[in-house]
């Protein structure tokens, strides 16, 4: 589950999932649907994987999110599906989508960044929740 | 961390100005001030931005105090309008997040020999032309490329680099801040991933709050300045509001990664993770700087490239040279960057590093770095307002060398969160009323629009008022949009 929230001129990102791993994916579909209006037209045409060395969980989210923004800016990649696994070693993800194609896919925002204010991801009795605020 | 609003100290200074006590919270070094007046203060109190002020005094070095401009409004760590001074010699730290991730975001200025009565017959025409031929938007490549030796050299020469290529002019350099080039830029420092997304990316003007607006002189407050300027009455100018778009998120994003562990290292409390800093001398410190400064050369190139492409556009659509429509540049600005300067703080000369988050420099006559033709008037100062209300051209003042590190405010600031402004903008079409206003705007994104209608930034003439009272700069001449493009 998530949702946005209010930012003065940014944008706030909230999720809720059962596991880390859920959490994670949920949050690149977030994240996503900031950046096109209908996540519904990005086909899975090519899949981009993704590794990262342990850390904090909320330094992995972070990293998480801003490899997916690096593909999209310097490649035009969007995203529909994703999948992460997190273990001892870190997380290897991976996200599948296609080249922007404007005839397609509305765009919404830029995401200029993905940034540490307020940056917060934490169990709670019987969910993960995770808060991001992007720069806009 | 939700919307929540300030309930911290705010005391009156004077008509102008507010003090938070570095009482407030143990670890603040000196006191917050935010230039203000009361119709603004309220706004103010609505989020977090005074606690961000109050947030940034605790930053290592730091002189004099953690300062923001009339436009502040919450940022991430520092607050958007901050302004804060640090001494390499008191142990002064630098901070990416007192720049920002739009490194050298600025706004520039061209005038033109036209007036309204030239110009009002095609401006539906020129506003979609000037749509069809300008990248604006999300994932845009723009039709120039820089890559290996080329964003190399770009990096490193900022707008002299286009100077050599045949993209600008002597005059256009003359006219830019820093000459558009800092010293001590390094390409090596910056990543390949910020130079890939930079690579297609010089010469667009992006989204958010980024815009090229057609504009007119609506109103003239300092006949002498504005006539030095060139400005007249009634006169056709294209204001450019931009950055360094992928190339600079990515720099100050390397920066924040690397800086990670640095405040534990160096022994640094921070209140909020996103003011991250180093000592201006350490490893970090002088990786970040040579990099901004690449960033911010790269920033002014953007900017040149967009009014390059902008005189073309004119140049087709009025079948004249832009030349002969004497489209030159009038002034370039920054207002995202951290520059080192020389600045009288308690009776002594000291070099600190001022770092702007979203404010303009506004050095007063005579100041050695302002180009000879406004040595008398004052460091022209450009301040883009929202798409449908002005934008003002102003020149620094004394006062700001006294108060606030030769800096002044930087826009009109948002009054709305993007989500208040989408809800509100329901049922509505924001281009049409913009229309019914005189003012012709393209747009790639509907809601992009809808989150920068007018309504949800302050007025800029309540911001204007306030550095214009204070002291910190005088009003020169106010522009109306006629024509906007975004992203």
């Amino acid at each position: 589950m998530h949702e946005t929230f209010e930012h003065t001129a940014d944008l706030g990102l909230r999720i809720r999932a059962g596991d880390l791993e859920a959490l994670f994916v949920e949050a690149a579909q977030c994240l996503f649907e900031a950046i096109v209006e209908d996540l519904s037209t990005v086909q899975p045409l090519r899949r981009v994987d993704i590794v990262l060395a342990k850390d904090e969980p909320d330094y992995l989210l972070f990293d998480w999110l801003k490899e997916l923004l690096y593909h999209f800016d310097s490649e035009h990649l969007l995203f529909g599906r994703f999948e992460a696994h997190v273990t001892e070693q870190g997380l290897t993800g991976s996200a599948w989508g296609e080249v922007l194609d404007r005839s397609r896919h509305n765009l919404e925002h830029e995401v200029k960044a993905i940034t540490y204010h307020g940056l917060k991801v934490e169990k709670t009795e019987n969910e993960w929740l995770a808060e991001v605020i992007v720069d806009i | 961390m939700p919307k929540e609003t300030y309930h911290g100290p705010l005391e009156q200074v004077d008509a102008c100005c507010y003090r938070i006590p570095k009482s407030y919270k143990p670890g603040m070094r000196v006191d917050g001030l935010i230039f203000a007046n009361e119709k603004l203060i309220d706004a103010v109190k609505k989020d977090q931005a005074a606690e961000q002020v109050a947030n940034v005094a605790f930053l290592p070095g730091i002189q004099h105090a953690s300062l923001a401009m009339p436009d502040i409004h919450w940022g991430y760590g520092f607050c958007i309008g901050g302004v804060c001074a640090t001494d390499p010699d008191e142990g002064g730290v630098i901070s990416p997040g007192g720049v920002g991730y739009d490194i050298n975001c600025g706004v520039r200025l061209m005038r033109s020999n036209l007036y309204y009565r030239d110009v009002k017959p095609h401006i539906r025409d020129l506003v979609e032309s000037l749509f069809r031929n300008i990248p604006t938007g999300v994932g845009k490549s723009g039709r120039y490329e820089f890559r290996g030796k080329e964003i190399h050299q770009l990096l490193a020469d900022g707008s002299r680099y286009l100077l050599s290529r045949g993209l600008a002019e002597q005059r256009d350099i003359d006219y830019t801040e820093a000459h558009g080039k800092l010293d001590g830029a390094d390409p090596d420092q910056v990543s390949d991933h910020a130079k890939n997304r930079g690579a297609e990316q010089c010469g667009t003007l992006g989204s958010g709050n980024h815009f090229l607006e057609v504009q007119i002189v609506d109103a003239i407050f300092d006949a002498d300045a504005a006539a030095v300027m060139g400005l007249e009455k009634d006169m056709v100018c294209v204001m450019i509001h931009s950055g360094s778009r992928g190339l600079g998120y990515q720099v100050c994003d390397d920066a924040l990664h690397m800086l990670r562990k640095a405040p534990e290292k160096y022994g640094i409390e921070l209140p909020d993770r996103q003011l991250a800093c180093a000592p201006i001398n350490s490893p970090e410190g002088v990786k970040y700087i040579a990099a901004m400064r690449a960033a911010a050369n790269f920033a002014w190139c953007n900017r040149q490239l967009l009014m390059q492409q902008a005189r073309e556009v004119f140049a087709d659509m009025f079948g004249r040279k832009w030349q002969e429509m004497q489209m030159n540049l009038v002034y370039d600005v920054c207002h995202n960057i951290a520059k080192f300067e020389e600045h009288a703080i308690g009776g002594k000369t000291k070099k600190v590093w001022v770092h702007r988050k979203g404010a303009t420099r506004a050095f007063p006559p005579e100041h050695p770095e302002i180009p000879p033709l406004y040595r008398k008037i004052g460091q022209p100062v450009i301040i883009p307002g929202d798409m449908g209300r002005a934008s003002w051209v102003l020149v620094g003042q004394p006062g700001s060398m006294e108060k606030t590190f030769g800096t002044t405010c930087h826009g009109a600031g948002r009054a709305m969160s993007r989500t208040a402004a989408l809800k509100d903008a329901i049922g509505r079409r924001i281009d049409k009323e913009l229309e019914a206003r005189g003012v012709i705007a393209r747009a790639q994104s509907r809601k992009g629009l809808a989150e920068e209608q007018p309504k949800a930034y302050k007025n800029v003439d309540d911001v204007v008022e306030v550095v214009h009272n204070a002291g910190l700069s005088r009003k020169v001449a106010r522009m109306r949009p006629i024509g906007v493009i975004k992203g």
